[in-house]
C-alpha cells in the first residue's frame, strides 16, 4: 500500500516542477473570476446611479416650487439635472438624444396657482411610448400629489386652528409625514437565507465556476503525466516490479486528487477572503462539494491519461470537457435562468451538479443536507471514470 | 548456487491477432550465464521476453523463473527480476537519483537499505557525481546506464536486457557490454536480446537464434558455428549486377549457399582457398571483375545465413 503514496509522491514532484499545473490551476481561474466578476459589475462602486436622468428647469421663484424639488430630489427612480437657463428647444433636444429620460420645467406662476388652489400645469418633455417615461410620469404624479396634498392640509389647518397651526407649519408637517407613512411595505428576508447583493450573486456564481472549469483545463498537465509514463514505457517497467495494477492506478488517482483538491481548498479560500463569497457559510457542506468533485475530476484526468495516445490528445481530451461541461454545466451562465430541457441536459455533466453544491451553500444559505444529492451523483461520476480507466488500462496494457 | 536452471522456457506462443509472434519457443538459462537471443527485428524476442516479464501472458506453454512460473506466480517471477527495458524507461523530469530512488522504493526497498544501494548503483553506473541533475539533460549513454542501473537496484538473481545497446554511442556500448560481463561474475544470471551478432559472440555463454517467433537454433557459440561445418564467408563485390553471377556460383563446387545484394555476393564455403579460384574463373566468363574480396571465418552471422538463406540484419 506504501507504493501507492510512493506514486503519489512522485507525480506530485513532476507536477510540480510544470509551471503549466499552476498556471491552469490557480492563476486562470482567479484571473478569470475577476475579469467575469468585472464584467457582471461585481467589483463597481455601489455610489454610481442608476436613476433616471430627468433635466429640471425652474421658472418660478414661489417656494411652492422649490418644495416640488425637494420632493422630486429625495426621489430613489429619478434623478434631478438641474438647468438654470435652458430653454426648451435646448431640453428637448437633450431628451431626443437620450442624454436626458425627460425634463420638467416648472412655469412661472405655477406655485401661485397651486397656493390658490387653481389649475397649475408642469411642462414635461419626454417619449411618452418609453417604459422610462411610465416611472417618470408616476414619479412626477406623486410628488405633486404630495404637493398638493400638503397645501390643502396646512389650508384646512390654518383655517379652522389659525394661530395654532400656521400656515407653512401645518405644510412643512405634512410633507414630512410622508417620510414616515402609517402605512408602509418593509421587505425582509428570512434568517435562514442570508440575502445575496447582486454583485455577491455574480461573485458566488463565477468564483465556483471558474474553480471547476480551470480544475478540468488542469487535467491537461495531470494526464500528461501518466501520457508520458505510459508512452516511454515507463509504465510497463512498472509492470515487471510487484507493484499492482490497481495500486499503480491509485498513485496516480491519488497524485491529481491531491492537486484538485488543494487547488480548490485555496480558491475558496480566496473566494472567501477576497472576494467575500459566502463559503463558510456551510463549512462541512463546502467541504463535501469540493471533496466529491476533486474525487470526480480526478477520476476523469485518470481516464484521460489512460486514453490519450499522446500528450497532445491530453491536451485536447482535458480541454473539450472543459469548455463542454463548464458551458453546459452552468459555469458560466447560471442554469437557473436557462429552459428546463438545457437544465436537464446540463444536470447530465459533473460541473452541473457541482455548481448545485456550491451555490446551495453561498447563494441559497443551505446547509449539508442540501449538498448530499450533489455529493452523491459526483461520487457516482468518480466510480464511472475510475471503472473506465481500470477498465481501458487493463485493454492497453493487455497482459 | 544450485543447478537448477535460473529460466525454463517451455514450448511458449503468443499471437498478435493473426501474427504468431512467438511459436513453441523452449530454452533454458543456467544460473549465472549470459543467454543470448539473437535475431532480426520481428524475430520475437521482445515478446519472449514481455512474456517472461509477465507483461504479456502467454497463449500456450510456462516459463519459471527461478522456480517461480509465469502463469501462476507472478509476484514470485517480478520479485526474482531486473529487467532492462530496450526504451529509456526512466523519468526525465526527475534527477538520476530521484528516479534511482523511487524505483528502489518500486523494488521493495526503504529507509537506510535504499539510501546504501542508490549510492551504490550510482557508483556502478559512473554518476555519483551528476546525480542531482534531471535525466533529461543526460546524453543517450548516461540514460542507457540509469536504465541500467535501475534493474540492479534489488540485487535480482535474474536480469533480462532487452537490446541494451540500441542506438548509443561505441564507447558507451562499450561499457554497457563490460558492465554485463561484471554482473555475471557477481553470480547474476543475464538473459540478452540483441540483433547485433558481435555483442552476442563477445559476452554470451550460450546463444539461441530466433527467427520468425522460433529459436532456429541453441548452444554455444562453437556449437553453432559447428552446424556450419566451419564454414567460410567470402564477400565479393562485382563491378557488374551480381545477378548474372549468382546462379552459376550456387553451382561451384564447394559453394553451399550464396546470397546476392546488388554488386556484392555474400558465400559460403567449404574451403575458401579451393572455392576463390573458381569464383574468380566464373566472373571472368561473364565478363565480371572482382573489386573486393574478403574472407571470413565461420561466425554468428554465416550460421544464420546457413539457417534462413538470409543475412542477420535483413
Amino acid at each position: 500500500m506504501i507504493r501507492i503514496l510512493d506514486i503519489t509522491l512522485k507525480d506530485l514532484t513532476q507536477l510540480m516542477r510544470d509551471a503549466k499545473t499552476f498556471m491552469f490551476l490557480l492563476i486562470m481561474p482567479i484571473l478569470f473570476t475577476l475579469l467575469f466578476g468585472y464584467a457582471s459589475g461585481a467589483f463597481s462602486s455601489n455610489k454610481s446611479d442608476s436613476r433616471l436622468p430627468v433635466g429640471y428647469l425652474n421658472e418660478d421663484n414661489r417656494w411652492v416650487a422649490q418644495s416640488l424639488h425637494d420632493i422630486l430630489a429625495d426621489s430613489e427612480t429619478i434623478r434631478l439635472v438641474e438647468y438654470s437657463s435652458a430653454t426648451t428647444s435646448d431640453l428637448e433636444a437633450l431628451v431626443t438624444d437620450g442624454k436626458l429620460a425627460a425634463a420638467i420645467i416648472v412655469p412661472r406662476g405655477y406655485g401661485q396657482a397651486m397656493l390658490k388652489n387653481k389649475t397649475a400645469h408642469l411642462i414635461v418633455i419626454a417619449d411618452t411610448g418609453s417604459t422610462a417615461w411610465i416611472t417618470i410620469q408616476a414619479e412626477t404624479l406623486t410628488a405633486v400629489s404630495r404637493l398638493d396634498g400638503a397645501l390643502r392640509t396646512a389650508t384646512i389647518a390654518d383655517d379652522m386652528l389659525g394661530d395654532r397651526a400656521p400656515f407653512r407649519y401645518a405644510f412643512d408637517q405634512t410633507l414630512a409625514a410622508w417620510q414616515d407613512p402609517p402605512i408602509k411595505v418593509v421587505e425582509t428576508t428570512s434568517s435562514v437565507v442570508p440575502k445575496v447583493t447582486g454583485s455577491g450573486m455574480s461573485l458566488a456564481h463565477t468564483s465556483p465556476g471558474m474553480m471547476l472549469q480551470f480544475s478540468i483545463a488542469g487535467l491537461l498537465t495531470a494526464a500528461q503525466v501518466i501520457v508520458v509514463e505510459r508512452k516511454s514505457r515507463t509504465l510497463q517497467r512498472l509492470l515487471t516490479t510487484s507493484v499492482r495494477r490497481i495500486h499503480i492506478l491509485l498513485g496516480h488517482y491519488l497524485a491529481i486528487f491531491t492537486l484538485i483538491f488543494s487547488q480548490f481548498m485555496i480558491l475558496i479560500a480566496f473566494g472567501q477572503l477576497a472576494l467575500k463569497v459566502e463559503y463558510m457559510r456551510a463549512p462541512g457542506a463546502t467541504l463535501l462539494v469540493a471533496f466529491s468533485a476533486a474525487l470526480c475530476i480526478s477520476a476523469m484526468g485518470l481516464l484521460i491519461g489512460i486514453i490519450a495516445k499522446s500528450e497532445e490528445q491530453a491536451v485536447i481530451l482535458s480541454i473539450v470537457p472543459m469548455f463542454l461541461f463548464s458551458g453546459l454545466g452552468g459555469a458560466w451562465v447560471p442554469l437557473e435562468v436557462t429552459g428546463e430541457t438545457f437544465q436537464l441536459i446540463g444536470h447530465l455533466t459533473p460541473v452541473a451538479w457541482a455548481m448545485d453544491g456550491f451555490k446551495n451553500v453561498i447563494v441559497r444559505g443551505f446547509g449539508l443536507d442540501s449538498v448530499l444529492i450533489p455529493a452523491a451523483a459526483l461520487m457516482a461520476y468518480a466510480i464511472l471514470f475510475f471503472t473506465l480507466a481500470a477498465w481501458r488500462l487493463n485493454v492497453s496494457e493487455e497482459r | 548456487m544450485n543447478n537448477s536452471p535460473a529460466i525454463e522456457v517451455l514450448n511458449l506462443h503468443r499471437s498478435f491477432g493473426g501474427n504468431k509472434a512467438v511459436q513453441g519457443v523452449s530454452f533454458e538459462v543456467k544460473q549465472g550465464e549470459i543467454f543470448s537471443l539473437l535475431g532480426p527485428n520481428g524475430a520475437g524476442k521482445t515478446t519472449t521476453i514481455s512474456m517472461l516479464s509477465c507483461l504479456l501472458r502467454p497463449d500456450e506453454g510456462d516459463a519459471r523463473v527461478m522456480g517461480h512460473s509465469i502463469r501462476s506466480d507472478q509476484m514470485g517471477v517480478k520479485s526474482a527480476l531486473g529487467v532492462v527495458p530496450q526504451e529509456i524507461a526512466l523519468y526525465e523530469d526527475l534527477t538520476a537519483r530521484e528516479n534511482l530512488n523511487f524505483w528502489g522504493k518500486m523494488y521493495g526497498l526503504r529507509g537506510s537499505a535504499l539510501k546504501i544501494r542508490v549510492d551504490e548503483v550510482l557508483e556502478i553506473i559512473g554518476l555519483s557525481d551528476r546525480a542531482r541533475e534531471r535525466v533529461g539533460k543526460y546524453s543517450g549513454g548516461m540514460k542507457r546506464r540509469v536504465n541500467i542501473g535501475v534493474a540492479l537496484l534489488h540485487k535480482p538473481k535474474v536480469i533480462y536486457m532487452d537490446e541494451p545497446t540500441v542506438g548509443i554511442d561505441p564507447q558507451s556500448r562499450r561499457n554497457i557490454l563490460d558492465s554485463v560481463i561484471a554482473l555475471k561474475n557477481q553470480g547474476m544470471t543475464v538473459l540478452y536480446t540483441t540483433h547485433y551478432m558481435e555483442e552476442s559472440q563477445e559476452i554470451s555463454d550460450h546463444i539461441a537464434i530466433m527467427d520468425h517467433g522460433k529459436v532456429i537454433a541453441s548452444g554455444t557459440h562453437e556449437e553453432l558455428v559447428k552446424l556450419i561445418g566451419g564454414q567460410a564467408r567470402i564477400e565479393l563485390t562485382l563491378n557488374t549486377n551480381a545477378e548474372n553471377v549468382i546462379a552459376e556460383w550456387k553451382t561451384v563446387e564447394g559453394v553451399d549457399s550464396v546470397t546476392a545484394e546488388e554488386e556484392k555476393i555474400s558465400a559460403l564455403v567449404n574451403d575458401s582457398n579451393l572455392v576463390l579460384p573458381r569464383l574468380f574463373e566464373s566472373a571472368t566468363r561473364h565478363s565480371a571483375r572482382i573489386t573486393s574480396v574478403e574472407i571470413r571465418e565461420p561466425n554468428l552471422e554465416s550460421v544464420f545465413l546457413h539457417l534462413t538463406g538470409r543475412a542477420l540484419r535483413d
